[in-house]
């Protein structure tokens, strides 16, 4: 969609408390220019201009993790002239590059998880150790959103080029792109693709239709069957996992320069009038994109905005709200309030939770105050995923208990 | 338009609390029409009675613990009536309306002298819902299964005066009460079996025996049993662990009751077995229970095998002719033992299944040194 005449460009964000600026209101800044620095406590993170244009001042406005920081403003000369300064690389180039100008690439380009989680992927660049299986993650499990699939179908030559430039990184042949079952076509199709290059060792791997699937522990149990135990990283069974999205940002990264200025989102979700998908220049307000999409459905009814999927999104408490790097999808629904009834114990909960806990149990526990029982149910595995409210028969909102637990859980 | 905060997950499975009791309903009416068919009048009463005590009951109940909050006036009761009024949801009357219909249908049709079954109607169920249920805190806290409390409580006390009447469809056997209680009239723990082959195995099957109005149709009890399966209203692991252990340990009393007593057909007895008394009907509505049983896959799965154990003892040596309802009873009381923090959890861990197993053990060695020292005395 159209690049809107005003951007907003976040400082502070959810991993990073300071952030500190080089730029003054009224400075010209070109796309792709350093404008600014965040600081995470052990890593730093450049803040890029998502185009070019002339700085304003700050303004006040809700961040994806529902608190209100401070926004640079950017007016769009609508040139989208990149930063002089940046360059391609030539093939050549890229060959020659190690692990560690790959994490300095990323570092500069400001690369961080583009699935949702926001860590910066270089420092998955920055250990030595050994990788032997990279796992591409196009599985997008949640309902609702199929942004990433999009993505995957568009920019194809992109993502595998991607892979090549990470099995390079890492020196490990095997890439496996994780797809859903049901996405058949897409399958079909990069395997033919696959075809023209001999032993390239990028393979596509289906896995279940499931949520919580895209869970890294799900795929990973899913694609190679390795259990890897809370607490432990994926690293330190020799695999590395990626978003598809944040494969795309690194071929853009390495062999454009370019930080992050677009990515795809889904505006869906049933208040919406027409739910699709956009490219969205990063600093769109919400507002705009909603615009895009016919507005709502029945303007009357109450609204829930939420961020990510509908599963483990966060939900706005205003409708006032930036685009960021790490926002996959905004979802709008009708509010509706279902009232809760009493638990029956029907164990939907625990059968269908992914890391084997007891909800229902844990809900008691909380209910009744009682540290050592909820310590001893151990709710510190639970991922948040949602399912055991989605799940229950009785309209429980469980995670939240399960939630308060590991506040208990936590606190000596 | 307001833009409301909650927390996530956003959306929720299109499946309710009601939807769960209305599907044990659909599946009680197979039931419930064959005993108003047959019984006439008799089933009509038992399940009436029974459903206007336990909705009285639960209404009260919800009046009672839904008064107003102490704020300093004082308000009528008329007011309190209203108040009350509006706590009350869809399962108020939906999860009694189960308990009482599964509860007049393990009642007999009528009683010497007849006002007896009356009273035991309106006491058992009154018992049932509210020592069973409603003082552990209503739907979802109860501890027992309100019809299998009710049930034992009304056969304690008026047991002796049940008739298990019979009629042009139901004519199987002579007279007296049912098969179990003929059978167990016999002293020998064995030779009571010698008379099991005058009934056909198919006459079982299609009810046309003396028993409580509702149990004794097992091809209608099957048939609400494969519907609960396929709603998932009912969880597989307690129905197979339940079934599969009766049958197993029926199985090997079976083969002492064969080899000693003559005249017994090996599958004549087991037939005999499981188309007699309440075990279907317990196992299809009374141990799937959920809100009784443990809530985990191992200890359902330990749940069902406990009280196939229980039933299959009782049945065997006990003093009652059956005890399926008892050991719903006994089972009730071991579940939040299952669910002990300490060790609950939803995976097969090897403890448990060592603790399955011996729990198998136990009920065979029972079995196997119960009717293995036993002659035939006819």
């Amino acid at each position: 969609m159209e690049v809107p005449d005003k951007l907003f460009l976040t400082m502070e964000n959810g991993r990073c408390a300071k952030a500190e600026s080089f730029v003054k209101e009224g400075d010209y800044v070109y796309m792709g220019q350093l404008v600014g620095m965040r600081d995470g406590g052990f890593f730093k993170q450049p803040i890029h201009a998502p185009c070019s244009g002339v700085i304003g001042g700050y303004e006040q406005h809700y961040h994806r993790s529902g608190k209100k920081v401070n926004f640079l403003t950017i007016y769009n000369d609508h040139k989208d002239q990149w930063d002089p300064s940046i360059k391609d690389r030539s093939d050549e180039e890229i060959d020659r590059l190690a692990r560690a100008d790959y994490a300095d690439i990323l570092e500069k380009t400001a690369m961080v998880g583009l699935g949702g989680s926001s860590f910066p992927t270089y420092i998955k660049f920055k250990n030595d150790k050994k990788i032997d299986v990279i796992l591409i993650n196009g599985i997008e499990c949640e309902p609702y959103i199929n942004a990433d699939i999009r993505l995957m179908n568009e920019e194809m030559e992109k993502i595998i080029i991607g892979c090549t430039y990470l099995q390079k990184a890492f020196s490990c042949k095997k890439v496996l792109i994780c797809v859903k079952k049901k996405h058949g076509k897409l399958i079909s199709i990069y395997r033919n693709y696959l075809k023209r290059f001999q032993d390239c060792g990028i393979e596509m791997c289906p896995v279940e239709n499931f949520y919580p699937q895209g869970w890294e522990i799900a795929m990973i149990k899913s694609a190679l069957g390795i259990d890897v135990p809370t607490g432990h990283l994926p690293s330190e069974f020799g695999i590395a996992n990626f978003n598809v999205s944040t494969v795309w940002g690194i071929y853009e990264a390495v062999k454009h320069n370019r930080p992050v200025v677009e990515r795809r989102i889904s505006m869906t979700g049933d208040g919406v009038r027409f739910p699709s998908n956009f490219i969205v220049r990063l600093g769109t307000p919400l507002s705009a994109v909603l615009e895009k999409c016919g507005g709502f459905k029945h303007p009357d009814k109450d609204k829930v905005f939420i961020l990510g999927g509908p599963m483990m999104g966060a939900s706005l408490p205003s409708e006032d709200c930036i685009i960021s790097k790490t926002v996959t999808s905004v979802l709008i629904f009708d509010y509706e309030d279902v009232p809760e009834s009493p638990c029956i114990r029907c164990g939907s909960c625990v059968y269908n939770c992914p890391t084997g806990l007891e909800p229902k149990q844990i809900m008691d526990a909380v209910k009744a105050f009682d540290k050592e029982r909820i310590k001893a149910l151990n709710p510190l595995k639970c991922i948040e995923c949602g399912l055991c409210t989605y799940v229950c028969t009785s309209h429980i909102k469980v995670t939240d208990f399960v939630r308060r637990a590991k506040i208990f859980a936590k606190a000596k | 338009m307001t833009i409301i905060k909650e927390n996530a997950p956003h959306i929720h499975r299109k499946d309710s609390l009601a939807r769960m009791l209305v599907d044990v309903l659909i599946a009680l009416a197979p039931v419930a029409i064959t005993a108003v068919v047959v019984y006439g009048w008799a089933a009509v009463r038992n399940i009436g009675l029974s459903a206007v005590t336990m909705l009285l009951s639960e209404f009260v109940f919800v009046l009672i613990t839904n008064r107003i909050p102490y704020d300093g006036t004082k308000h009528g009761i008329k007011e309190q009536f209203l108040h009350g009024c509006k706590a009350y949801r869809i399962h108020h009357w939906l999860a009694p309306l189960v308990s009482a219909v599964i509860f007049g249908l393990i009642m007999p049709s009528s009683s010497d002298p007849g006002y007896i079954i009356y009273i035991a109607l309106i006491l058992g169920s009154l018992f049932g819902i509210v020592i069973g249920k409603l003082v552990f805190g209503g739907t979802g806290q109860n501890i027992f299964n309100p019809a299998a409390a009710g049930m034992v409580f009304a056969k304690l006390c008026f047991g002796s005066r049940y008739i298990y009447g019979t009629n042009g469809y139901v004519n199987a056997v002579t007279t007296g009460g049912t098969i179990l209680i003929n059978v167990k009239d016999n002293a020998s723990i064995l030779g009571r079996y010698a008379s099991i082959g005058d009934v056909s195995v198919l006459d079982m099957f299609l009810g046309r025996i003396p028993g409580t109005i509702g149990e004794a149709f097992k091809f209608a009890i099957i048939i609400g049993l494969i519907y609960l399966l396929i709603r998932r209203a009912a969880d597989w692991r307690v129905v197979v662990s339940y079934l599969g252990g009766y049958l197993v340990l029926m199985a090997i009393a079976g083969a002492f009751v064969a080899t000693k007593v003559p005249n017994v057909n090996y599958f004549q007895f087991l037939g005999y077995s499981m188309f007699t008394g309440g075990v279907l009907f317990g196992a299809t509505f009374m141990f799937t229970d959920p809100v009784t049983m443990p809530i985990n896959a191992p200890g359902r799965v330990m749940y069902g095998l406990l009280g196939a154990g229980l039933t299959a003892v009782i049945r065997l040596f006990g003093a009652l002719p059956e005890g399926v309802a008892f050991s719903i009873l006994l089972c009730n009381l071991a579940a939040p033992a299952m669910d002990h923090y300490l060790y609950s959890s939803n995976k097969f861990t090897r403890n448990k299944l060592i603790v399955m197993g011996v729990l198998c053990a136990v009920f065979v060695l029972a079995v196997c040194l119960g009717l293995g020292f036993q002659e035939v005395v006819v």
